[in-house]
């Protein structure tokens, strides 16, 4: 694909948990994406800086126990705004397994769980961002 | 002006002075050292001869080189009675009171918190059915965070983590039952800034309950390393203003509530957000200075404010660094205290602390095996002589603990005290020339890295520069890193796989309705309160952020009147401005 892959990172809601975050911002930009770190979020605001700044991937990190309550409203959010298709969603954090399923129902292209490594991430990424890209063409 | 002499060098002098009468007789090391050079060539593997320095490389470890064995030549200049003496007595590495364990079991003080008041009230009550001996509230993120339960920001978080609590009527709720002046009670606390607001509403209730305030026992965090570093969060106030309330706190409370421990300086968040446990030490040793510092400064008498002071460390996964630091921390605290403030009381020299077992040291996979890790960080802590203990429970890599998994989690304490007999001994690895020498390099290290912050300028100005961000963010990625490349063993997740799926585990579900319950009390409190007191409170409590006065009684009067916690808050961001922390990646 041509360019960079821009990414924009947020904590969301109030979490305080942000090692694993700024780590994947790193990671990220480091495996060459241009990542926007913007720090805790509600929805309404993540999806409109993605808006503005016009990024392919967005990631939100939950470890409090909000992934499907505020996550599951990003996931509208963003099909209200027409955003799912040529955007995708991440989500990483601490959560029940049987919520990580619940999560990519809901909407996210993919979820990253304690001790997902960074080849996961940086791969996973890669993939879906290069198959939305196709499917849009 | 002539420089500020630092820690170090006032300690370097002082103990300059001191005559030394060293254990071993030099004659008798210099043969020792001879038959340990021929023991080495003619008995060691040569491999061995040229790897004698390993380093352990673990989670949350501190890189500290160990030799192969311990002798004697280790530590060759010990002196019984200057480096350790007996419990009890100075300088306190072998423990702060003579009889430790026999005289006093350590309490067994369990997390607890979640959702709303009514729900974590039942969990506390189960807590001390099966024997928990203190308690340990923790706070939802909203609370935590101080934004109300109706606030926008709060959506779909209320009673997550932790308990919500908007006012003094939640606090009652909580507390349904439970005889404050019997218990003890830590309310995590962790900020100044919710400390100001929260330990306020817990004092309404004290008043509501005709009990008075010098029979309240307990602890708040209460400090500014975890408002300013060790968080995330949408608004900050100034470290400036945060170490004013943090010491504000602590005024107020050593005045007015005189058995409560106003201050527990936090190095538990900070080494699992990602720093060595050398540097969590470092961290709360330096916030120590500049606090005592500052009260000294206000007017008061070092014994006055040090007697209450408590710290909280997190033991992680090497077993003897863990249990030397404990005893290093100690020495050196007391030391600090006797020679560079010239404390008088015992007391005051004594470095008291609770300890919670390694959170990030748990792993997803297999997490059955988390019950031995926190296991073995229990153990650690409890034979460096700690006071109080939090056991984390396997199930956290997922959710809150289950009720089975919170138990289990007290059950690891009171098998370790009743059945393994490790209590029945003090200090039981003292005198160990391992242990000894490795509290002697922890000690050492710690002191050089107080030298760092205090070079810097102090604390407060070590975090508005951002060095402490920029040192854990260097710390956490080189410790991933690690992981991946393996070099970090972890059993489980990177070596001894699992070769299938195991079975999935019983996970925390959290209760509904707590957020819809929350606001409906809210709005009760709002329309049945006397709103002209309380934005009388509230403007009052701006006027003395504005003129330097204390806070807590204004805060005070705010929990009296019935106003919430983000009414509260937001007189802080008003009167002293928002801050940028640095974010380095």
């Amino acid at each position: 694909m041509a360019g960079k892959i821009k990414v924009l990172l947020a904590k969301l809601g109030l979490d305080v948990h942000n090692r694993g975050l700024i780590t994947v911002a790193k990671e990220l930009r480091d495996a060459g994406m241009e990542v926007i770190y913007i720090g805790n979020s509600m929805p309404k605001e993540i999806i409109h800086t993605a808006l503005q700044e016009d990024v392919d991937v967005v990631g939100v990190s939950s470890l409090g126990g909000a992934h499907l309550t505020l996550g599951g409203e990003l996931i509208e959010k963003a099909k209200h705004e027409g955003l799912k298709e040529r955007m995708t969603f991440v989500i990483g954090g601490v959560f029940p397994p049987l919520d990580a399923t619940k999560l990519q129902e809901v909407g996210f292209d993919a979820t990253f769980m304690p001790g997902a490594t960074r080849e996961e991430i940086v791969s996973s990424i890669r993939k879906i961002v290069s198959q939305k890209i196709d499917s849009l063409i | 002006m002539a420089e500020k002499r630092t820690t170090k060098k006032i300690l370097q002098k002082k103990l300059a002075d001191r005559k030394r009468t060293p254990l071993y007789r030099r004659d008798v090391l210099k043969k020792l050292s001879q038959k340990f050079e021929q023991w080495r060539n003619m008995t060691v593997h040569r491999e061995d001869r040229k790897n004698w320095y390993v380093t352990p490389r673990t989670i949350l470890g501190s890189d500290i080189p160990r030799e192969m064995l311990y002798t004697p030549l280790s530590n060759p200049d010990f002196d019984y009675m200057e480096d350790l003496g007996h419990s009890g007595q100075e300088p306190f590495t072998r423990g702060i009171h003579a009889n430790m364990y026999r005289g006093k079991e350590f309490t067994m003080r369990q997390l607890t918190g979640f959702g709303g008041p009514e729900e974590t009230n039942e969990r506390i009550k189960f807590m001390l059915a099966h024997g928990a001996t203190g308690l340990n509230v923790l706070f939802d993120l909203p609370t935590i965070q101080m934004y109300d339960s109706d606030d926008p920001i709060s959506k779909g978080q209320v009673g997550m983590s932790g308990v919500a609590i908007d006012s003094v009527e939640d606090m009652d709720l909580t507390f349904k039952d439970i005889p404050l002046d019997k218990v003890t009670v830590s309310l995590v606390t962790h900020y100044p800034s919710n400390t100001a607001i929260l330990f306020p509403m817990y004092l309404a209730l004290a008043d509501r309950r005709g009990i008075p305030w010098d029979r309240l026992r307990g602890s708040v965090q209460n400090d500014i390393t975890l408002e300013e570093v060790v968080r995330s969060s949408p608004e900050y106030i100034p470290p400036q203003a945060c170490f004013r309330i943090q010491c504000d706190n602590i005024e107020f409370i050593r005045q007015n509530v005189p058995l409560w421990n106003f201050v527990t300086y936090n190095g538990y968040n900070l080494r699992e957000f990602g720093t060595s446990g050398v540097t969590e030490m470092t961290v709360a040793l330096a916030n120590a200075i500049g606090t005592v510092e500052e009260m000294v400064s206000r007017g008061h008498d070092v014994d006055w404010v040090a007697e209450r002071i408590a710290f909280f460390w997190s033991p992680a996964s090497d077993f003897f660094e863990e249990v030397a630091r404990i005893r290093a921390v100690r020495r050196l605290w007391y030391k600090i205290m006797k020679y560079r403030f010239r404390a008088k009381s015992p007391r005051s020299m004594w470095m008291r602390c609770h300890v919670q077992t390694s959170g990030v040291s748990l792993m997803r996979e297999e997490p059955l095996n988390n019950i031995i890790r926190a296991a073995y960080h229990a153990l650690a802590t409890v034979l460096g002589g700690v006071q109080s203990l939090h056991v984390d429970s396997y199930d956290e890599a997922y959710s809150v603990p289950t009720e089975e998994a919170a138990l289990l989690s007290l059950r690891t304490q009171q098998i370790i005290q009743a059945e393994t007999g490790v209590t029945e001994v003090v200090d039981p690895l003292g005198g160990s020339f391992y242990v000894e020498a490795l509290t002697n390099e922890i000690e050492k290290r710690i002191l050089d890295e107080v030298d760092e912050i205090e070079k810097i300028g102090g604390y407060v100005t070590a975090i508005d520069k951002g060095w402490l961000h920029k040192k854990i963010a260097e710390y956490f990625y080189k410790e991933r890193n690690m992981v991946e490349k393996g070099v970090i063993k972890l059993v489980g997740y990177n070596i001894y796989k699992a070769p299938a799926e195991l079975p999935p585990i019983n996970v925390f579900r959290y209760p509904e309705g707590v957020e819809e319950r929350q606001k409906a009390r809210l709005a009760k409190l709002r329309e049945q309160r006397d709103n002209e007191k309380v934005n009388a409170a509230l403007t009052a409590l701006k006027d003395a952020c504005k003129r330097g006065k204390n806070v807590v009684p204004y805060t005070l009067q705010c929990a009296r009147v019935g106003c919430s916690e983000g009414e509260i808050f937001k007189v802080f961001k008003l009167a002293f401005g928002l801050w940028k922390p640095p974010v380095f990646w």
